[in-house]
C-alpha cells in the first residue's frame, strides 16, 4: 500500500539512512526501536511532513515523494494526544471533515454517532484541557478515524495511559483494526503490544532500518544481536561453532556445547538466542527425554512478576528461564537450589556472523 | 473552622455563601529573602508611584487649568493623533510582523536567522534620535522609499504616514519578538496533525496556530503601541508637525513654560492609563481554553 524505497532523510544532526519499508493494506504494522532511533520521524516521514533528501515514497504504486500531508490520506496520532486546545471534543473531532469541505453543521451531525462509538458523547462540549489521559486518547483517535484516512499512523499510543485504560484502548485498536479493515502503522517500545497486536513489524536503531518482516518472525528469529536484544530476547550467547553435521551443529558458548540447528560451518562465530520461556527447569535427575541440550546449574536469582517468575541460573554460562510462580513453588525454588535446565536444540536460533 | 456568617456576605443559588473581597484574604507566610526581594522591588515601584504622586497632587490643586488643558482642541487632537498614529502603526505590525515572526518562531537555527533576529532587535539598541535619522533619511522626499512614495502622493515629511512610519520603526521588536514567543508556544505537533487531517498551511496557521497565539498577538500590539505612543525623538526627526502627544509637551514646555506642560503631561497619563486598564480587561481571558473556570 505505501512502501518506502531508499528513503534517507536529515533534520539537524538526526538522519534516517537508506530506509526501505512496505506497508500492505490491512497491516497493523509496529515500528519498535530504543528512544532517539528515528521512530516518530520515520512516521512523520510516511506522513508526509518531513520530505526526504533521497529515495522515493509510494502510495498504491504512485510515487507521492513530493505529495503534502493534506493530500495523503494518512492520519497521525500522537504520543501527547495533540488536541486543540482552543476547540471543544466535537470541533476537534470534526476538524478534518471540515478541512475536506463539509460544513460545521453537518460535520456535527457527521461527528456524533463517531463520538458515541468511542464512547465520549458526553464530554462533546468539553475543551481538551479538562479531559482525563484516557479521554484525550479517545478524542484523538476519534479525530484520527472520522475522516476516513487509508492509513492510520499511531505515536506510542498506550505509553502515557494506566494499565486499565491501556486495556480498554487496545481493544478499541483491535476493534478498528478487525472491523474496519485499517492499516495502522504503530510505533512502541512494548514487546507486548506487539505481541498483541502487530500482523507485521520492523526495528530502527540509530536511523538504520535493521530488520523488518512479519511481526512473530521477528521476534523470534531476530537478524542481528542488536535486534535480539531490543525484541527482549532474554539468553543472547555468543560463540563458536565447534562442529556441524548435515545442520544440526555444536556451538561452544565459553566451553559449553550447545546443539542448534544451523547452516553455520565449523570455526564460524554465531550467537544464539533463546526466549526464557523456551528453556525448561528441573529440579533432581532428569529423565531421559529428546531435549538436545540438559545442563546443570545453581539458581542465583528469582524475579516475581506478577503471575510469573524469571529464574537466573548458572551452569557455567547464565541463563534465564521463566515459569508460572506456583510451579517455582511446588518445586521449592530458592537462590541456591541445584536445578537442571533443558532446552531444544530447535528451541534456538542461530544468528550468524 | 466555620467562618461566621456578617452583612455583607454573598449568598450563592446553591446556598454556598462566598465572603467578601476584604474577608478573603488568608495570611501568607513571607520568608526573609522573599521579603527583601519586596523591599527592594518597592523602591523601583516607588519612584514611579512617587512620581506619579508628585503630578497628582500638583495638578489637582489646580483643577480649573487642568479641565481648560484637558479641554483645549489642542491637547485632545494631539492625543487622538498620537493613540491613531500608533494604533496604525500596530495595525501594520500585525500584517507585516505576524508572518516574520511564524518564519523566525518555526525556522531552525542558523547563520542568517541569528542575522535576520539581530535586524529586528537594533530599533531596541540605537538611540532614538538615530532611530529617527534611519527613518528620516529613508522615507524623505529625496529619501530611497520617500522619493518614489512621494511620486505616488505619499508624504512621510511632516505628515502622517512621517509618524506612523517612525512609530512603526521604534516598536517593531517588542511585537514581533513577543508575537515569536507566542508561536514557539504552540506545539509543532498540533500543526502537524492538522495537516493531516486535510489542512493545508496556511489554513493550518489561521486554524490553530493563530487562535492560540492570539494572546501573545495582543500583548505585544499594546507593548507595541505604548512603545509607539511614547516615542518622540524618533518621530521629530521626520514628522516635527503634526504635533504628537509628547511633541506637543516638549514644544509647551519650551514655550509657554511647566504648568501648561505638566498638565498636558497629566491629561496624558490619565489617558493612557485608562486605556491601558480597559485593554488590559478586555483581554484577560483571552488564550484560556478550560471550562472549569
Amino acid at each position: 500500500m505505501i512502501a518506502f524505497d531508499h528513503i534517507s532523510l536529515s533534520l539537524g544532526t538526526f538522519s534516517l539512512k537508506d530506509v526501505s519499508l512496505t506497508i500492505n493494506r490491512g497491516d497493523y504494522y509496529f515500528i519498535v526501536g530504543p528512544s532517539g532511533a528515528g521512530k516518530t520521524v520515520l512516521l512523520e516521514a510516511i506522513a508526509g511532513l518531513h520530505r526526504p533528501e533521497r529515495g522515493r515514497v509510494l502510495l498504491r504504486g504512485e510515487e507521492i515523494t513530493a505529495l503534502p500531508p493534506e493530500k495523503r490520506g494518512i492520519a497521525l496520532v500522537y504520543q501527547d494526544y495533540s488536541l486543540f486546545p482552543h476547540m471543544t471534543v466535537i470541533d476537534n473531532v470534526g476538524y478534518g471533515l471540515r478541512m475536506r469541505g463539509m460544513g460545521k453543521r453537518e460535520a456535527r451531525g457527521e461527528v456524533a454517532g463517531l463520538l458515541e462509538e468511542f464512547g465520549i458523547s458526553h464530554i462533546a462540549d468539553r475543551y481538551p484541557a479538562t479531559l482525563s489521559g484516557g479521554e484525550q486518547q479517545r478524542v484523538a483517535l476519534a479525530r484520527a478515524v472520522a475522516g476516513k484516512p487509508d492509513i492510520l499512523l499511531l505515536d506510542e499510543p498506550l505509553s502515557a495511559l494506566d494499565p486499565v485504560t491501556q486495556e480498554k484502548f487496545i481493544h478499541d485498536l483491535q476493534r478498528l483494526h478487525r472491523e474496519n479493515g485499517l492499516t495502522i502503522v504503530q510505533v512502541s517500545h512494548s514487546r507486548r503490544e506487539a505481541h498483541l497486536l502487530a500482523t507485521r513489524m520492523a526495528v530502527i536503531i540509530d536511523g538504520t532500518l535493521v530488520d523488518e518482516g512479519r511481526a512473530d518472525v521477528v521476534l523470534n528469529t531476530p537478524r542481528s544481536r542488536q535486534v535480539a536484544s531490543f525484541v527482549g530476547i532474554e539468553n543472547i550467547l555468543d560463540g563458536r561453532v565447534a562442529a556441524n553435521d548435515g545442520g544440526h551443529a555444536t556451538v561452544d558458548v565459553g566451553g559449553h556445547a550447545f546443539e542448534a540447528v544451523t547452516d553455520a560451518a565449523a570455526g564460524e562465530e554465531v550467537t544464539l538466542c533463546i526466549r526464557a520461556d523456551d528453556v525448561v527447569l528441573g529440579v533432581g535427575d532428569g529423565r531421559r527425554s529428546s531435549t538436545r541440550n540438559t545442563m546443570a546449574g545453581m539458581i542465583t536469582q528469582i524475579v516475581e512478576n506478577g503471575p510469573v517468575a524469571e529464574v537466573k541460573v548458572n551452569c557455567g554460562v547464565d541463563l534465564t528461564a521463566v515459569l508460572t510462580r506456583r510451579s517455582g513453588q511446588d518445586l521449592h525454588l530458592a537462590p541456591g537450589t541445584p536445578v537442571t535446565l533443558s532446552i531444544k536444540a530447535t528451541a534456538i536460533h542461530v544468528i550468524r556472523g | 473552622m466555620k467562618t461566621e456568617t456578617l452583612p455583607g456576605d454573598i449568598r450563592r443559588g446553591d446556598g454556598e455563601t462566598v465572603l467578601p473581597w476584604w474577608r478573603q484574604r488568608k495570611r501568607q507566610h513571607i520568608d526573609g529573602c522573599t521579603l527583601w526581594f519586596c523591599i527592594m522591588g518597592a523602591a523601583i515601584v516607588g519612584i514611579t508611584v512617587l512620581a506619579l504622586a508628585n503630578i497628582a497632587m500638583t495638578e489637582l490643586a489646580d483643577p480649573v487649568h487642568l479641565l481648560e488643558v484637558a479641554a483645549s482642541s489642542e491637547v485632545l487632537g494631539s492625543i487622538l493623533l498620537t493613540f491613531g498614529a500608533g494604533a496604525s502603526a500596530v495595525l501594520l505590525l500585525i500584517l507585516f510582523g505576524t508572518p516574520l515572526a511564524y518564519v523566525l518562531a518555526r525556522s531552525r537555527p542558523s547563520r542568517f536567522k541569528g542575522f535576520v533576529e539581530s535586524i529586528v532587535d537594533i530599533p531596541l539598541i540605537l538611540p532614538h534620535t538615530v532611530a529617527g535619522l534611519l527613518v528620516y533619511l529613508l522615507f524623505m522626499r529625496r529619501g530611497w522609499l520617500g522619493a518614489p512614495l512621494s511620486d505616488i502622493g505619499i508624504a512621510f515629511e511632516d505628515a502622517f504616514p512621517g509618524t506612523v512610519v517612525a512609530m512603526l520603526f521604534v516598536a517593531s521588536p517588542f511585537f514581533i519578538n513577543t508575537m515569536r514567543e507566542g508561536f514557539e508556544k504552540v506545539p509543532v505537533h498540533l500543526e502537524n496533525v492538522a495537516r493531516t487531517l486535510g489542512a493545508g498551511t496556511f489554513t493550518t496557521f489561521r486554524t490553530v496556530t493563530l487562535p492560540l497565539s492570539l494572546r501573545h498577538m495582543y500583548n505585544g500590539a499594546i507593548f507595541a503601541w505604548g512603545r509607539a505612543i511614547g516615542e518622540f525623538a524618533g518621530v521629530i526627526m521626520i514628522a516635527y508637525y503634526p504635533f504628537i502627544i509628547s511633541t506637543l509637551i516638549y514644544y509647551s514646555f519650551t514655550t509657554d513654560g511647566i504648568r501648561t506642560s505638566r498638565s498636558i503631561a497629566f491629561v496624558v497619563i490619565v489617558v493612557s492609563l485608562a486605556v491601558f486598564y480597559l485593554l488590559r480587561r478586555m483581554t484577560r481571558h483571552l488564550g484560556r481554553y478550560d471550562d472549569r473556570v
